[in-house]
């Protein structure tokens, strides 16, 4: 056989081969076998030596086409393999995607505490700063500098945690100790204004304690939020208007506040806040007992002798302040049937805020 | 405090208050700061109770106790009744309920057949109707009732009782004339003056009978009283006991219940004594003495009980004892009873805060307490008096001996206030004008002149909470109505909200406890003695527990001084409730003292417990046990989001971790927390029987330790050359010890990581040996590394480390 019938015949097996080839793997071994350095159109061309001046060259050409020619096959065979393979491998690599995903745990923050945030946030952005204070606290600032008449019933032993003093001190309170679990936030107002100058603009979170049997709607521990303002010209409308703005930022656009007036001994004029029923839009529910409100906080203007506990001349300033359990509000956003469960750590509970 | 509204009809003109919806007139009483708690219809409405005539009374033909009456109750028929009572006539008028009333107790009145006869309906007594204790059969009504009425409508016994809040400052409104006056200035109506009669009096004098001392004028401002004889002990007329039973109080008899309509109608608590049953002195008078009780005298109270008294206590005494104790209860032994005939009757006023010592004290709460714990009016005392008398000569029968004792060493005063027009505005923010001002302080009784922008301003004696410019404001601002102010929002200067550096960063701690997935809880302060014991918890030798000198229970008596223990109680909690993955975090107040300390220092800690592991066993993910490192890395990674360099651990043991897996959290050279594996007998004593590992830390120091950022380093441009050694070592020698010892010799090298990532024991390491597996990266900051250069510096590293830490290379 000549060398060009030889190259023919390659060309054509060659080119079978190519179009035979199932796979990658073949169609790359097709290639070695054909145009590797030891494939056959080497061999072929070793016996090029033996040829002619004058048929060299046209061997040569023709040599070049039939390389061209498998070079052209296996590249397009190569790309038809290749594609087809990706596309099985994608056919068989198909996932379902209703499996569960792969999740690392993601913690969440106790509710009271995340309310308590968003609170701060709320007040935050309108200008105030944050403050706290001790748990264990001393009657004065806890009653006697919020005006509390001595024989105040929130005073009693049966209504307020004592706490045993080791000073050695004597003291004149009727009650076992003059130091006691602070039953409410608001003892930061004389101790901030003790140790500032107004303008002030507050916020006390904070955990309180009351000794109460811890029921469905009752704990000895609640959490609450006090505020406070004083500044020059503070007046009862600003009042009325900072928790308006407080009760549409926490609770919704549509919802409204009512004041009644009420009494605390540390707030004059005082009154009780009610936030239209989320439930009846103030029709009147079941939620809201029928009477299209929900009492969510208590509030007044700073009491003139609380002003004058803490040494601030309250005929140059007036001020404000507001007290909230978060823990209510935790109730009326979640709906929590018992209070209990906010205490009790089921991780069951927890996860789900 | 309850209120009739039928009293309170006759005191304020009934079409003002009917003249809105009820519930608008509830909602305003509201809205001027008297809570409505609640509204009750009372006095049973009995419908179907209907006037009846008895025509004719028949023996039933089958039973001897029934008779069968034709009862006429104004329709065309008469009704068939079969009546099982004796006391009655025919052409008696009794209450009939007819087929299909509701007697009280929802009994419903249906058609029956007794004995054969067909009943209509039943004859009813007081007692069927609710409306009376008194067995004695039917209710005979006068021969005036008109047949055919429904009962309850001519009898009135149906009334609307509400329940109001009264706020502790306003003790005017402990009465249904403080009530009256406070919704007339509501309503904006003048309420119906109140009778107050003077009693005729007899020719005998009271000083004959009775002298009155009082010894304490602290404890009682004024002590007034009357003699009233010959009264006739019975049952009260229907009006008076309604009246009383509608406030909730018992109706007792004539003179009692007059003394509790008193209170009831003016606030005056009124304590009437048998003069009988007072000691009496050679001079045949009762020698009244108002002063403090003797330490451990004894009384025994109305309520049958024996006290044993304090020096904090008043008490009325005659010359042989206390007879009575101040302002909450009378005696028992001079208390009116049936046989009594000679009333000494007391109207007085008794110290607050006296009163509410010793009504707290003794658990004793009265009407009487409750008023003069909040403060009775003095100027009222006499007319009060003079009212109850003329009630128990009119409605008992006694005769009122002539004259008043009535101590009153100081009169009080009505205090002056003067209003300023621009205060009022200025803190209410809102323009009120002067004269709706004055008129609303008019309707509560205020005496009031304007001169210029000023109120003067006389306040009644009725309303102690009024003493300063402020309290008038209160009154103005309530009865105009907080509804009517615009709201505002402060102007304000100079001032920033936001929370401070030391507060963002302690929100990053929760941040990234949460991040790495635990679950923030949250427990009591309070702590059982018995958890630190199970705990093995020590104080430091100056430290002590802080206690409570009245906790709610003794598993409550005592302050936390660590967070674990109620940690450790949730993850027994969660466990019992079948839930094992247990992933918790808490931040909060630990206390101790020490002696010497008045209030406890307060920390604030951070704990963490895990337990189980991260998630259920997956499809694609198993579960994994936490164990300690699972806890350190949280720990570590605190740290980092805090940008803290300081911290470090070092092995140290703790009485409730097991030993040998504890460790110290230190920051720099002091420690602040702790973190560990829980010791199983510490577990099993919280009866939790898994595995916890846990930590807890001061917050503080992280705080503080905490960098505003870390400084920024250019991430490497050059390939790291890596390669893997494994170093055999005795068991005790730590895996930091070796770290340490790679990067300080590392550092004449152009060695960049060490990263552990294998430890091993067991098959082909030596007993008491462990092998440490280390990858070792190497880089050039300005080149890429040739392999001769890292192979000489590698060769060289690794002699030097075996020489210096005796580990073995392995082969």
């Amino acid at each position: 056989m000549s060398i060009l019938e030889q190259l023919e015949e390659l060309k054509k097996q060659g080119l079978e081969a190519i179009e035979q080839a199932q796979t990658t793997k073949i169609l790359d071994e097709a290639r070695v076998a054909f145009l590797g350095k030891k494939g056959s159109l080497t061999q072929i061309l070793r016996g090029l030596g033996s040829l002619s001046k004058e048929e060299r060259p046209v061997v040569g050409k023709i040599s070049n086409e039939v390389r061209q020619a498998l070079e052209a096959a296996l590249e397009s065979r190569m790309g038809d393999l290749k594609s087809h393979e990706l596309s099985e491998r994608i056919s068989s690599e198909k996932l379902d995607i209703t499996l569960p995903g792969r999740k690392r745990p993601l913690g969440s923050q106790h509710l009271i505490n995340s309310i308590t945030d968003e609170i701060i946030e709320i007040f935050a952005g309108i200008g105030y700063n944050v403050a706290q204070g001790p748990e264990v606290e001393l009657e004065y600032y806890n009653f006697t500098a919020l005006n509390h008449e001595p024989q105040h019933p929130a005073r009693s032993a049966s209504d307020t945690f004592y706490v045993r003093d080791l000073s050695g001190e004597e003291n004149d309170s009727p009650e076992p100790s003059d130091v006691l679990m602070r039953t409410q936030t608001s003892p930061m107002q004389v101790r901030i204004m003790e140790h500032s100058e107004p303008p002030i603009y507050v916020l006390c979170p904070g955990k309180v304690y009351r000794r109460d049997i811890a029921d469905p709607s009752h704990l000895p521990q609640f959490t609450q939020v006090e505020g406070l303002v004083v500044d020059e010209g503070i007046t009862f409308a600003d009042l009325k208007g900072t928790l308006d703005h407080f009760v549409k930022e926490m609770f919704g656009p549509d919802r409204k506040t009512r004041f009644r007036p009420h009494f605390f001994p540390f707030t004059e004029p005082s009154a009780e806040v009610d936030v239209s029923c989320g439930i009846c839009g103030g029709k009147g529910c079941r939620f809201c007992g029928n009477t299209g409100w929900i009492e969510i906080l208590g509030c007044g203007m700073v009491d003139p002798n609380v002003f004058g506990f803490s040494g601030i001349d309250a005929e140059k300033y007036s001020g404000f302040a507001f007290g909230l359990g978060v823990e209510r509000i935790a109730c009326l956003k979640h709906n929590i049937p018992d209070l209990r469960m906010l205490i009790e750590g089921d991780m069951r509970f927890l996860t789900q805020f | 405090m309850r209120v009739s509204v039928k009293w309170l009809k006759e005191l304020i003109p009934a079409e003002k208050i009917d003249a809105l919806p009820f519930e608008d007139f509830l909602s305003l009483l509201d809205m001027t700061g008297t809570g409505v708690e609640g509204t009750e219809k009372t006095g049973a409405q009995l419908p179907g109770v209907i006037i009846g005539k008895i025509l004719t009374k028949e023996q039933h033909p089958d039973a001897d106790k029934l008779h069968v009456c034709q009862v006429d109750v104004g329709g065309e028929e008469p009704l068939q009744i079969v009546c099982g009572a004796t006391n009655f006539e025919a052409g008696d008028k009794v209450p009939v309920a007819t087929v299909g009333a509701v007697l009280p107790g929802d009994f419903v009145i249906k058609k029956s057949k007794l004995r054969g006869v067909v009943s209509m309906g039943m004859n009813c007594s007081a007692k069927e109707l609710g409306i009376g204790a008194g067995n004695s059969g039917l209710l005979i009504l006068p021969e005036d009732a008109p047949v055919g009425v429904p009962f309850s409508e001519w009898y009135g016994a149906s009334d609307t009782i509400l329940d109001l809040e009264i706020t502790p400052n306003r003790p005017d409104c402990l009465s249904m004339k403080g009530i009256a006056r406070e919704f007339g200035a509501v309503l904006d109506v003048e309420p119906r003056e109140i009778d107050m009669p003077h009693p005729q009096e007899t020719e005998e004098s009271i000083h004959d009978y009775a002298t009155v001392t009082i010894e304490n004028v602290e404890a009682c401002p004024r002590y007034s009283a009357r003699v009233i004889r010959g009264v006739k002990i019975a049952p009260s007329p229907e009006w008076l006991a309604q009246r009383v039973e509608a406030m909730g109080a018992r109706s007792i008899n004539n003179v009692v219940d007059i003394t509790n309509y008193i209170l009831f109608e003016l606030g005056q608590p009124l304590h009437a004594f048998d003069l009988q049953r007072l000691a009496k002195g050679s001079d045949g008078k009762a020698h009244v003495v108002v002063r403090m009780a003797a330490e451990g005298e004894k009384l025994t109270t109305l309520d049958e009980i024996e006290r044993s008294l304090t020096a904090n206590n008043v008490v009325i005494a005659d010359g042989e004892g206390a007879s009575c104790l101040a302002g909450v209860m009378g005696g028992l032994e001079s208390e009116v009873r049936d046989d009594t005939v000679d009333i000494f009757l007391e109207s007085a006023v008794f110290d607050p805060a006296i009163t509410s010592r010793t009504s707290r004290s003794l658990a004793l709460i009265s009407e009487s307490s409750l008023r003069f714990e909040r403060g009775v009016d003095p100027s009222g005392c006499v007319a009060a008096l003079d009212k109850a008398a003329t009630m128990m000569a009119e409605i008992a029968g006694g005769t009122v001996v002539s004259g008043v004792i009535d101590e009153y060493p100081t009169p009080v005063e009505p205090l002056k206030l003067t209003l300023r027009a621009e205060r009022l505005n200025a803190l209410i923010g809102q323009t009120i004008e002067l004269d709706e001002a004055a008129a609303i302080l008019g309707r509560l009784g205020f005496g009031v002149t304007a001169s210029g922008d000023v109120l003067d301003v006389v306040v009644p004696t009725f309303r102690p909470d009024v003493v300063r410019e402020v309290d008038l404001i209160e009154e103005v601002l309530r009865i105009y109505g907080m509804e009517r102010i615009q709201p505002t929002l402060p102007g304000g200067r100079e001032r920033i909200g936001g929370l401070t550096r030391d507060q963002h960063i302690h929100s990053r701690i929760g941040q990234t406890m949460r991040a790495c997935g635990l679950n923030e809880t949250m427990t009591y302060p309070f702590s059982d003695p018995r958890d630190l014991e199970k705990l093995r918890f020590e104080l430091k030798e100056e430290e002590l527990l802080v206690e409570l000198h009245n906790p709610m229970s003794s598993e409550q008596s005592v302050l936390r001084p660590t967070l674990i223990a109620g940690l450790l109680n949730v993850v027994a909690t969660n466990i019992n409730k079948g839930v094992h993955n247990v992933a918790l975090y808490e931040m909060g107040t630990t206390f101790k003292t020490a002696q010497g300390r008045k209030t406890p220092k307060e920390t604030e800690r951070a704990v963490g417990v895990l337990s189980g592991s991260w998630n259920e066993p997956g499809w694609n993910d198993p579960a994994v046990t936490l164990d300690f490192f699972d806890a350190k890395g949280i720990v570590e990674n605190i740290a980092h989001a805090l940008c803290i360099d300081r911290l470090r651990f070092e092995v140290g043991e703790h009485p409730w971790l097991q030993p040998g897996r504890s460790a110290n959290i230190l920051m720099g050279k002091n420690v602040v927390g702790w973190i560990g594996e829980i010791h199983p007998l510490v577990a099993q004593a919280f009866e939790v029987d898994a595995p916890v590992v846990a930590f807890e830390f001061d917050v503080s120091p992280f705080i503080k330790a905490s960098k505003p950022a870390r400084e920024f380093v250019v991430p490497p441009r050059y390939p790291a050359l890596e390669l893997d050694i494994a170093l055999v070592v005795d068991d005790e020698v730590s895996a930091q010890s070796i770290e340490q010892r790679l990067i300080s010799l590392g550092k004449k090298t152009p060695l960049a990581e060490v990263r552990l990532f294998d430890v091993y024991r067991g098959k082909g390491i030596e007993a008491g040996k462990k092998s440490l597996a280390y990858k070792l990266a190497y880089r050039s900051e300005d080149h890429t590394l040739s392999a001769e250069e890292v192979e000489v510096a590698h060769e060289k590293l690794l002699e030097r480390l075996q020489k210096e830490t005796g580990a073995v290379l392995r082969g």
